[in-house]
């Protein structure tokens, strides 16, 4: 309509006012979309994209500490590996419950020392396992799509070492003799190089620390190729640093656990990520030696990340990064060549999982303690029953384990403008109210199901998920059933 | 999805910088109409309101993209009402301090 047509001519100032209240409208129609891209946004899923270190997102700089923000309260010791790595553990009693007779040690010493995890451990033998494939029979095809790419995601990855460090770690060239460590410029320069090179070979984070010794196995775990697993395990003075790579899970399979996340991916990749740095560090000449997941290791990874400054551990046992939050599924190198180390930080989570507790409500099988914290081996930390952890990933449907409090954890979320400023909020407000207030909006906003949909219908639950799958791994959208 | 992105670029930014400046024409020119002072402390009252109240329409469409209805539902509502509320109580704030007689004197500039 023109301005003769309507018989009106607005004057200037009544055109800036429409045009003002024409720009409010349209400005805010602007962060709405803006809002929805940012929600959908490929570049939210962090540590997917590139090989240039653009998922060091966060500034660590101004959260560096000196000392780690774990607590040493006593006389420490060294983890046993063979009865407190719940997986070593659960095989040895297999194999012993199928060769009948007593328990041999040190499994015998221990069950007689915990009798509760005797229970658990037979409970899973005798009543979720049966369950958990009749259930699998009558509800499993459901999971088909999602296993498939489970196993998929899994077939690729450098087998796990079998031979001890004084065989592994040195390196040696075609014919077997050792190879001379280059002259390197300087422990800078190094680390600047290896975290490029982590970077390089599709590493989302990296940082590096002396390795604290109180990290390392008692005793190793059975398939480290050492002669004789029951043989404590001195700590080679060539493991003087560990480097800690690693990759987060694929986001929004991540999102559908239990049953449709797996770890497969991240695992095989940062297989891949630390084989390749123990290869680069021994054509430089120096030794190195891989822990890798899902389970061969000599060592601990969470408190090592920890010093490493790439996070802090959360009431879930889980370390939390400010970049991908608990979705970091990480490896270690150990090495001697000379690098700087990083600083630990100090991002606020101590305080935030005092309050927040979300992983502990989610928890099915009820793993995660509710009450502070609990002295381990002379630390204290949140004490996790990994047996009870173990007996639900035992009886899950889908991809093997659950992966609940990694999905629920208010830090694991994607890398957008949201939820990276909560985050920022939170590692820099030192007075605790915006953990609250956060908290608080997490639970009202982000619900899930109860924790006792997550079970088996034969356990009382219906197979719930945290959140709907994506549509890629729906297999009755691909897949006749019949 | 790729013509979203364009949401995502500084480009979007400096368009939304443009319609940001409109609208502080637009809102002057209608504050001078009616003779109402603008003190500093009013813009800041301004200023605040309208981060909010993109703060809680960005958060609408961040919860929706990532596929969290019940976020975006439950803060829109909670966040939504602190807008209209504020809203309305800034609104108060930015009228107040009215000269009905200055109006006539005020021109365009």
């Amino acid at each position: 309509m023109s301005d003769s047509d309507s018989g009106t001519n607005p004057n200037r100032r009544d055109f800036i006012k429409i045009a003002g209240v024409a720009s409010a409208a349209a400005g805010g129609a602007g962060l709405g979309m803006f809002g929805y891209a940012a929600g959908q946004d490929p570049a939210s899923y962090l540590g997917w994209q590139n090989q240039e270190g653009a998922s060091l997102i966060f500034e660590r700089k101004h959260y560096e500490v000196d000392v780690p923000t774990y607590e040493k309260i006593g006389p420490t010791s060294r983890p046993d590996a063979r009865v407190e790595n719940i997986f070593d553990r659960r095989g040895s009693f297999m194999r012993q419950l199928r060769s009948g007779g007593e328990f041999e040690e040190p499994l015998k010493s221990y069950y007689e020392k915990h009798p509760e995890d005797l229970e658990l451990d037979r409970l899973s033998a005798e009543e979720i396992i049966p369950k958990r494939m009749a259930d699998e029979a009558e509800y499993g095809d459901r999971f088909f799509l999602s296993q498939a790419w489970s196993d998929a995601m899994g077939a690729v990855g450098p087998d796990p070492i079998d031979s001890p460090p004084e065989e592994n770690d040195f390196p040696r060239d075609r014919r077997g003799t050792p190879i001379e460590p280059v002259k390197l410029k300087g422990p800078e320069m190094t680390a600047r190089l290896i975290k490029k090179l982590a970077m390089q070979f599709g590493s989302t984070l990296v940082g590096i620390t002396e390795l604290n010794p109180d990290w390392v196995y008692a005793y190793p775990l059975r398939r480290r190729g050492f002669e004789n697993p029951d043989e404590p395990l001195e700590v080679p003075e060539h493991w003087k640093y560990a480097i800690v790579v690693g990759t987060p899970m694929s986001w929004d399979p991540m999102y559908a656990n239990p049953n449709y996340g797996t770890s497969n991916d991240a695992y095989s990749r940062s297989r891949i990520i630390a084989t390749r740095l123990e290869a680069f560090i021994k054509a430089l000449g120096y030794p190195a030696r891989t822990h890798i997941p899902g389970n061969s290791y000599d060592l601990m990874v969470p408190p090592i990340a920890i010093d490493a400054g790439l996070g802090q551990q959360g009431r879930h046992g889980v370390l939390i990064t400010p970049e991908l939050g608990s979705n970091f599924r990480p490896a270690v190198v150990t090495t001697n060549i000379p690098m700087k180390t990083d600083r630990p930080i100090d991002i606020g989570v101590e305080d935030f999982c005092k309050h927040c507790k979300i992983c502990a409500e989610v928890c099915p099988s009820g793993s995660i303690t509710m009450e502070g914290k609990v002295e381990v081996r002379g630390y204290r930390r949140y004490a996790i029953d990994t047996a009870k952890c173990l007996n639900f990933w035992m009886s899950n449907l889908g991809n093997m384990g659950c992966r609940l409090c990694v999905s629920a954890c208010p830090y694991t979320r994607k890398a957008n403008w949201l939820h990276k400023s909560a985050v920022r909020i939170t590692a820099a407000d030192p007075t605790g109210l915006s953990d609250r207030a956060l908290t608080g909006l997490q639970k009202s906003f982000y619900p899930g199901p109860d924790p006792e949909d997550y079970y088996i219908p034969s356990l009382g639950g219906d197979n719930a998920s945290y959140r709907e799958p994506p549509w890629w791994l729906r297999t009755e959208d691909f897949i006749d059933l019949g | 999805m790729r013509a979203m992105q364009i949401f995502n670029s500084g480009f979007f930014w400096f368009i939304e910088g443009i319609l940001c400046v409109v609208m502080i024409l637009g809102l002057r020119a209608f504050m001078r109409e009616r003779g109402i002072p603008m003190p500093a402390w009013k813009w800041v009252v301004f200023g605040v309101w309208v981060l909010f109240a993109g703060f809680t329409i960005a958060f609408v469409g961040t919860s929706l993209g990532e596929g969290e209805p019940t976020a975006a539902t439950r803060g829109g509502l909670l966040f939504g009402l602190i807008a209209v509320i504020g809203g309305a109580g800034a609104w108060r704030a930015l009228v107040s301090g009215r000269d009905p007689g200055e109006r006539a004197q005020v021109t365009d500039s």
